[in-house]
């Protein structure tokens, strides 16, 4: 072997290393699905300060970016998670695993809240009524004392079907999104210190 | 050497006596009689803003509400939050809304044993009867739970309650809820709120060895929360540097989402699911201001 080579090959070697520290080592399937969450972070990040009122709305913006999360989440994002995929520097904790159900189920909540979210884009932003009221149970806010949404509990209470989210405005459904991303980081991510 | 054997005797019995007192001193205040009609929706929006429905139900495990916890790993042992439905042997159902309010308001049991205070009620000292008894209107709509919670696991000697006693004495204080002449009524609300009910500092304020704040360096982040999670800083300047404002903050406590556009997990991701997510728009937007202090 020549020195060029050499160095062409030592070059190569320090460039995929580079592209697998970009995740803290993740290669592989692990990678995938980690550019799978960056790609929906980035659509958060430029969609939250619309519904806000910080930023200016934009329909079309909101719709792309609420397809781009459905495109990413049910199916597409649980395939991406096979067993025996968590450690190194993957932040999935086992938990993935030993409760696939509700897993699964919150990653079809957000191809649904997404879908709805898509909808839901022309209806521009008009308020928010605090969470009791939001997940289409007043039992919170309502009279009906302590109970709380069953959502909140643990999915007691039927989905909500991306139609009947279209009729939302989209802040609403947007806070639905956000409400499934936080929902499934508390419970299956590990947290970096 | 019979001189010094009298007095190890001597101290023994001292530490003895001393433990014996520390044993029988009583630490309940009586709260007298709260007789005013509570609310029960307004005091489920106190028990969402305090945390209670978020620490008293394992969410996670798909628990009945309020029906006890997931388990808190501290360096102490492990503390289970407990059953606060309206059963009777498990639960509180045999309380009395003065017990309530001792229980809430000063850390210590129908029986007089303190709290550990892994339970939040240094944050809720300022509580008023109004409050206890919107509160316990809220907490009579429990369905009831007929199963008690785990009990704690606390090894020797951090499972001496006697020791409470001394804990109480050197480090409990009430919160700083009292509104603050020229400051706006959204901060002087934000600041009720988060130094009392909503008692952000548990966990971003760091911990001396024996489990109390450390009240010189408030909102300064903790390392070393139960369970290995971590808090981060959030002193105004921290947050502004890492993007903050009081809209997005108010924002994140409703949604979970940063302005970096990712989403809050591990006990931030529980606040808000049980917790903040139920708060008023103006309460929340109280809350970042306080926290961000901009007013």
């Amino acid at each position: 072997m020549n020195l060029t080579a050499r160095i062409t090959g030592a070059a190569g070697i320090s460039l995929i290393a580079v592209a697998a520290l970009a995740h803290g080592g993740a290669t592989g399937i692990v990678m995938e699905r980690m550019d799978g969450m960056s790609a929906m972070a980035k659509v958060m990040k430029a969609l939250a300060p619309m519904m806000q009122g910080t930023a200016a709305y934009d329909a079309a913006a909101v719709r792309a970016g609420a397809a781009q999360i459905a495109d990413h989440a049910g199916e597409a994002m649980t395939t991406k998670f096979p067993e025996g995929t968590s450690g190194g520097a993957s932040e999935a904790k086992p938990e993935i695993w030993q409760d696939w159900e509700d897993f699964a189920g919150l990653a079809r909540q957000l191809e649904v809240f997404a879908e709805g979210l898509e909808a839901a884009a022309d209806n521009g932003i008009g308020g928010m009524p605090a969470q009791g009221n939001m997940m289409g149970n007043s039992t919170m806010m309502g009279g009906q004392g302590m109970m709380g949404s069953g959502g909140m509990m643990g999915g007691q209470t039927p989905m909500m079907t991306a139609e009947h989210i279209a009729q939302m405005p989209a802040d609403m459904a947007f806070a639905m999104v956000s409400q499934s991303c936080t929902a499934c980081h508390s419970r299956f991510r590990a947290e970096d210190k | 050497m019979v001189f010094l054997l009298r007095l190890a005797a001597l101290g023994a019995v001292a530490g003895g006596a001393f433990v014996i007192g520390l044993v029988y001193w009583p630490i309940r205040d009586d709260p007298g009689t709260i007789e005013l009609a509570g609310d029960p929706n307004r005091g489920a929006y106190l028990a969402r803003a305090s945390g209670c429905i978020a620490c008293h139900t394992d969410m996670a495990g798909g628990g009945a509400p309020l029906a006890g916890g997931a388990p808190l790993e501290t360096p102490f042992g492990t503390f289970v939050p407990p059953n606060l439905t309206t059963d009777p042997e498990h639960g509180i159902g045999v309380w009395t809304i003065g017990d309530f309010a001792v229980a809430v308001r000063q850390g210590v049991s129908p029986e007089g044993e303190p709290y550990f205070p892994s339970f939040t009620y240094p944050f809720y000292g300022n509580f008023t009867d109004q409050d206890i008894a919107d509160l316990w209107a809220a907490f009579q709509t429990v369905p009831a739970v007929a199963e008690p919670a785990p009990d704690h696991d606390v090894a020797f000697p951090f499972n001496q309650r006697w020791g409470l006693k001394l804990w109480r004495a050197a480090f409990l204080e009430a919160p700083d809820t009292d509104p603050v002449a020229g400051r706006s009524d959204a901060w002087n609300r934000g600041r009720q709120l988060v130094e009392g009910a909503s008692h952000c500092a548990a966990c971003h304020t760091p911990r001396n060895p024996v489990g109390a704040r450390l009240s010189g360096a408030a909102f300064a982040g903790n390392e070393d929360l139960p369970g290995g999670d971590a808090a981060p800083s959030i002193l105004p300047g921290d947050l502004v540097e890492r993007g903050w404002t009081v809209t997005n903050l108010a924002f994140a406590l409703r949604t979970g989402v940063m302005p970096d556009g990712d989403a809050f997990g591990g006990s931030m991701g529980e606040v808000v699911q049980g917790g903040t997510a139920f708060l008023s728009p103006e309460d929340l937007t109280a809350m970042a201001t306080y926290v961000l202090d901009q007013d």
